[in-house]
């Protein structure tokens, strides 16, 4: 260990060498190098966290640099772990960082989450952060919850037991998510750059507490924060009965949407680059959705033709394809044909529709 | 004895947009099941919403009996990141 490098932390009364110690053998996993990711990479690399994960599917764009504060103009486009984890090897390169550029989901999580002490949830939606409750709390593994809407945070650590012996989960807290569009996130909503700063940095300390085992970390507590007031409300979480979470791992990856995510969509909107990026690896079949009349006309080697008014027999018929991106004009119809496929495939097909459709992409779609 | 209860509404998120932090004084309400419909009355834009309830910080996991006094919470979830 550099002592010099942890010196102030080391002279800290209450923290000292032991502390430092617990942090340096410890493995963090951060999910999402978002708003919140950022900061709560560079704290936990900088205070010597041994080994940390970082688990991100995204790439940098212009309008994540007022709060991912990690990347810079020149890393636009760029894979966000991999400018993450150049830039925290910076930092501190006597740590170990690890990439997962991917995004997690019923059938990779354990694989990815098992090896670490302690997961940190700074993803940007409900379905990840189910499936992240719904895993750590299955192998009981620590797990820090953070969350910003508008000008309002939420923080709180779950599956850790306090002295009376009591766990809690995020599903003690809301057994079931949102209905779609319920609750906006921040790219319909909006964010001032700082906030996700300050949740991020307080996630931080609670993970750099818990695993040194110093202070009240919010153990069975949800935090609450308010940056247009600056105040903070805590609520105590107790063990609620109004979910069942699956028994063994393959109970995991079947348990059906349908019981737990009551409401939420198996099917995913994304955007154009992640359109392309399937499409371009051969990963997803790209349909259509549209009447032949509509403009503009696509190449029809790139993407199949098959118009709602013809969909319903079009899908009576096997798709071989496992992943299938759907797109129309608007991202309006598309939407109803995911809706259709999900109905007769379920989880068995990862289904996308671009958000948006043609006219949000045109820039793309028209280029020749 | 039918009496008024004084209670402090808390909200968060998107719920404080529509529910301000206010005091209520209300008659026929005595447990948490009851609050709730007066607040889905109150505020139909709550009906449906997702949110949890707390009376004096504790999160309520099944119907609670309330007092005169008690501040109750209302919290939704946040997905941002």
């Amino acid at each position: 260990m550099d002592n010099e490098r942890y010196s102030r932390q080391l002279i800290l009364k209450g923290f000292g060498a032991t502390a430092q110690n617990k942090l340096i053998n410890s493995r963090v996993l951060v999910v999402g190098a978002g708003g919140l990711g950022c900061p709560i990479l560079q704290y936990l690399a900088a205070a010597g966290i041994g080994t940390i994960g970082i688990v991100d599917d995204d790439t940098i764009s212009l309008s994540n640099l007022h709060r991912q504060i990690i990347f810079t103009t020149e890393d636009l486009d760029q894979p966000k772990v991999k400018v993450a984890a150049k830039r925290l090897g910076l930092v501190s390169p006597e740590i170990s960082i690890v990439e997962h550029q991917l995004r997690l989901d019923k059938n990779n999580i354990f694989n990815i989450i098992e090896s670490y002490d302690v997961v940190i949830d700074g993803t940007d939606n409900f379905d990840s952060r189910y499936i992240i409750n719904d895993a750590c709390t299955f192998l009981q593994k620590p797990l820090i919850f953070a969350a910003v809407s508008g000008f309002e945070g939420q923080l709180a650590i779950f599956n850790v037991k306090d002295k009376q012996g009591v766990a809690t989960n995020y599903r003690d807290i809301f057994p079931t998510p949102p209905a779609p569009g319920e609750i906006q996130n921040c790219a319909e909503n909006g964010v001032l750059g700082v906030l996700p700063g300050i949740i991020g940095t307080m996630a931080a300390a609670e993970t750099i507490k818990l695993i040194a085992g110093i202070g009240q970390p919010l153990i069975n507590t949800l935090l609450h924060y308010n940056l247009l007031t600056q105040t903070q409300y805590t609520l105590n979480i107790s063990v609620g009965h109004d979910y069942v979470l699956p028994k063994s791992k393959a109970d995991f990856i079947l348990m059906d949407e349908n019981q737990s995510h009551s409401n939420a969509p198996i099917y995913e909107e994304i955007d154009i680059k992640r359109m392309l990026l399937l499409r371009e690896q051969d990963l997803a079949l790209v349909i259509d959705v549209r009447e032949k009349h509509e403009f503009p006309i696509l190449d029809q080697d790139k993407f199949l033709q098959v118009p709602m008014s013809e969909f319903n027999t079009f899908i009576q018929n096997n798709i071989e394809a496992e992943s299938i991106v759907l797109l129309c004009q608007h991202g309006i119809r598309s939407i109803a044909a995911a809706e259709l496929l999900q109905e007769k495939y379920g989880a068995a097909k990862k289904i996308y529709s671009l958000k948006g459709g043609i006219a949000k992409w045109k820039d793309h779609f028209l280029k020749r | 004895m039918e009496m008024n209860m004084k209670l402090e509404i808390i909200s968060f998120g998107k719920i404080s947009e529509f529910i301000g932090h206010q005091q209520v004084e209300i008659s026929n309400v005595t447990d948490t099941d009851q609050l709730k419909s007066y607040l889905e009355t109150s505020f139909p834009e709550l009906v449906g919403m997702k949110y949890k309830l707390a009376v004096n910080q504790n999160m309520i996991q099944s119907n609670q009996s309330l007092k005169n006094e008690d501040k109750v919470a209302i919290m939704p979830p946040f997905s941002g990141g």
